[in-house]
Order: structure tokens, then sequence, then C-alpha cells
């Protein structure tokens, strides 16, 4: 397995992150060893990727704006503005 | 024309026995990629050397079929949300990319697929406790590696194959607790000779796992997790990601919304009830895979044929004798339960612990899974229940003293949508586009 060299830009809670094109937000955030995605709303616990396809909608974050959006699913495009 | 629902093995299947009877057929998937969760693979600027993969030239084989028939149209990265049968036609509403849209077939083939199953127990709710499948996916098709140090646990077979790839991509895994004993094997030694071909797959996993060094403990479970480790058999042991999973739940979302009968297996996964030819209550409309019994990667590929319209009544048959013996092999086993406690997280969505389920039974008179639901708000969440719903259902009934019945079984498995819907991606192209 052989990882291009080919690289997109994106920012996750105003920090700069890079992805292979193709992978997902979360796949990239946990390559950079960012495994925390978001905080709970009641309890303020820290979560992470959980089920990894778009079930379980524990990993989701802020997309360009658009609340509600699983990390696991969307693939980073360049310039995307990530928030947890 | 003829809609396939899922392009996993089922799906690709029935598409590729479809288009060659000379059927105009629309296939439909969530992902960007062919494949479904079996066949995940790293998009094509990679170069992969296919190593993670088991038998990936059968796989390789429908991609090139599919991509070369004209007669199939590909939607790739559509959700279908909402269905519905209308004089003899399906309508099929999808959203593909932030608009959507509407396809109507005279045939629909569900090839919906399964996720992990998970069981709650303390500290699943910390970042690096997921399911073998998350593991595996990130692996699959992103190529990350989600830790260094890993523990593997749950039933099933899917634990080897998910060990044998993190390991040969240097993740150092440090300890694979299968819940059930091997002897259990004895139960289903009917179904291995009538598939020897299963017995070599075994061996090319239990050949892989002695390469890393990898033993399998059998008997144990994952009692506890902390932040930096997990606790087995009242051992603590270090380690940076924890993939636990008890065999799979089929998504019936949309079987359910076009009204097919269902029904519940011999270990309480919810199916949809199909006839000889792969057809569900509703003509016209059928169901092949995970969604008519968890069988794996071969039987799902005969359903797809057969749901197809073509004639493989005996290698089904096989294949189903060895789905059913696995179930005899890896049962879960009704003490999961002994190890959450009051404050364990039970939905995690909502963030409700197990003493507030049993406070809406003892307190407020919940007697089932729906009224506890009601009173908690256990299963309401983004995922709608998909992973809590029968573990909520089944608290309630141990507390209660009863029998989860079918009926609420059957219940939990339906949603009114398949998949949640902005205002604005119902609204005319109003909805999210990156």
């Amino acid at each position: 397995m052989s990882r291009p060299i080919q690289s997109v830009e994106f920012t996750f809670n105003g920090e700069k992150f890079f992805a292979i094109p193709g992978q997902s937000i979360a796949a990239a955030l946990f390559q950079a060893n960012q495994h925390i995605l978001r905080k709970t709303r009641m309890e303020g616990e820290e979560r992470s990727i959980f089920c990894g396809i778009g079930i379980c909608w524990d990993c989701v974050v802020t997309v360009n704006g658009i609340i509600n959006q699983r990390s696991c699913l969307i693939e980073v495009q360049d310039g995307m503005v990530v928030k947890s | 024309m003829i809609a396939i629902i899922g392009a996993g093995p089922a799906g690709l299947a029935a598409a590729a026995t479809a288009a060659q009877r000379g059927e105009s057929v629309i296939l439909i998937d969530s992902a960007s990629q062919l494949g479904g969760q079996y066949w995940r693979h790293l998009p094509s600027n990679w170069s992969d050397d296919r190593s993670l993969h088991y038998n990936f030239d059968k796989a390789q084989k429908y991609f090139d079929l599919i991509l070369n028939y004209p007669n199939i149209t590909r939607y790739s990265n559509a959700h279908v949300w909402q269905a519905e049968k209308i004089d003899d036609k399906f309508h099929l509403y999808l959203i593909k990319d932030g608009i959507e849209e509407k396809i109507v077939a005279e045939k629909v083939i569900l090839a919906t697929g399964a996720y992990d199953r998970s069981l709650p127990f303390p500290g699943w709710t910390y970042p690096g406790v997921m399911t073998p499948g998350a593991a595996q996916g990130m692996l699959k098709s992103h190529g990350v590696l989600v830790g260094k140090k890993i523990v593997i646990a749950g039933t099933g077979p899917f634990l080897l194959p998910v060990a044998a790839g993190l390991a040969e991509c240097g993740a150092e895994i440090v300890g694979l607790f299968e819940a059930n004993s091997p002897l259990r094997w004895t139960l289903n030694l009917h179904g291995l000779l009538l598939n020897p071909g299963k017995i070599l797959e075994a061996i090319y996993y239990f050949k892989k796992l002695r390469k890393f060094g990898i033993r399998i403990q059998y008997g144990k479970v994952v009692e506890e997790a902390t932040r930096t480790s997990v606790i087995v058999d009242g051992k603590v042991i270090s380690c940076d990601v924890v993939a636990v999973g008890w065999g799979f739940v089929p998504d019936l979302s949309l079987a359910g919304i076009l009204g097919a009968k269902l029904k519940v297996d011999r270990d309480g996964t919810v199916l949809v009830r199909v006839d000889s030819n792969q057809e569900t209550s509703i003509p016209g409309l059928f169901a092949a895979g995970e969604s008519t019994g968890i069988g794996g990667s071969t039987l799902a590929l005969i359903e797809g044929e057969i749901a197809a319209g073509a004639k493989k009544t005996f290698a089904r048959w096989r294949a189903q004798v060895f789905a059913q013996g696995l179930q005899r092999v890896y049962p879960v086993s009704a003490k999961w339960q002994n190890n959450i406690q009051g404050q364990t997280i039970i939905c995690r969505c909502e963030e409700v612990t197990q003493e507030e389920i049993r406070a809406s039974i003892d307190e407020l008179g919940a007697e089932n899974g729906r009224t506890a639901k009601l009173f908690t708000r256990a299963g309401m969440g983004l995922c709608q229940g998909r992973v809590c719903s029968r573990n909520v259902s089944e608290i309630v009934a141990s507390h209660t003293r009863r029998k989860v019945a079918d009926s609420e079984l059957i219940a939990g498995a339906g949603r009114p949508m398949a998949g949640p819907i902005s205002l604005g991606e119902l609204g005319d192209g109003l909805g999210k586009k990156f």
C-alpha cells in the first residue's frame, strides 16, 4: 500500500490539516492523531468515530457552516472548514 | 427498469445478472465507490496491493462488469430516504449532491447490507472505542491505521480478518478476545462439510494471525474501557483502540417503509421475509444479502443473482446451512448486561444511562422498549435507535423479568424515513453542497 503524494488542505477548529484526495474528514483527522471530533451537548463528553460507516452519527461535525454532518462519510475537499 | 439499492456483494451480483439478462438497471449506493462494506477499497489514486482482501479478484470482476455494461446506470453518493409503491410502480426518493430526485421502477431489489451490532459496557463512549467495522473500514478505504496498540473483542468470524488486516499494516494486536468457545464449532460441522471453501478461508486467516504472533483467547469479553486501557477478565490491558463487535444488524429501513413483512430470526435478529425467488411480501420488491439473514458475502452473491432471476437454489441452501450454523457457534449471551453499571450510557445519542431506563420502569411505569424510549428519549437521537433500540428493549425486559416480544423487535427495526433529510434538501436544490 503506497500513499499518493497529492494532498488537499482543510481546517478543523481553526487548525490546518491535510488529507489525501478521497479520504473522509474523520480519516484525515485520525491520520493526524486528532481523535476527538466533538463534545456531546448534554454531558460535554468527548466523542470520536464509532461505527465508521454512517450509522451511529457519533462523529458529526459542522462542515462549511452546515451542522450534523457525518465526518466518516464526507470526503475532504480543498479549503473545507470543519468545526466540532 | 430495475432499481437495485446497495452496491455491496448482493447488489453487484443482482446488477450484473439483471444486465446480462438484458434488463435496464439503476444501481444506487450511498458511497462513492462500488463494493459496499465488504469490498471497501482504496481510491484509484492509491497503488493498492490488495493485501487487505480475501478474494478481491471476484470483486474486481464485478466492478469491471458493472462499469462496462451500457444498460447499468450508476447513482453513487445517493441516499434513498423515502419510497412508496403507487399502482404497480415503485417511487424512490433519493438525495444526491444535496438535491432530491425521484426514480420510478417496476422492480426493486433491496441489497442494503448490515452494520456491526454493539453492546454497551462501561467506557464504551470514550474516543478509541469503536466497532471492528470502523477500524477495518478506515484502513481499507482510507489507508488510516486507527491505533498502534489495538484490542479486538466480541464474537464472530469477522474478528479474524479485522485483526489480521490491522496487524498486517503495522498495528500491535495486544488482545484478540472471542467470547465463545471454539468447541461450539461442533454445532456447525455439517455447515463446514457442505462449504469446504470456508475451511480454507479460516486456515488463511489463522496462518496470518500466527505470522503476527496473535493468539485468540476464548471465553473472554471486554468488561470495561478507560481512556488508555481495557479490563478483560479482571486484568488491565493497555491499548489506544478497542474494537468490539457482536455480529451484525441488517438495515431494514426501506423494506419497512415499503410495508414488506418482517420476521425475527432465532437469535433475535429482525429480517425481511422473502420467498424462494427472494421476493418480499410486496410484489415486485425483492431483497438479497444480509437483510434476509446474516450470511456473509458468499450467500449475498447467490441471493443477489436469484433476486435478479437466476436459478441457484442448491447453492443458496448450502450457504444458508453454514450461515444458520454460525448463529449456533457465535451466540450473544444474555449475560452481556452483567457488565453494565447504573451510570453506563445505553443510548449514545441522547446520553441515556441504564439507571435512567430502569427509573422509567420503576417510577414511571414503562413496560417495554417503546415506552422507555418515550420517557427517556433513548433511541430518539440522530441514529434513530439503530445502535441502542434492541439493547434498550433487552434491558427493560430483564428488569421486568420478561422476554422481548417479537413485535417489539420488529417495531424497533422500522423507521419512518430511511435517513435524516433537511428541509433545505426537500426544497428545490437548497440542500447541502460541498
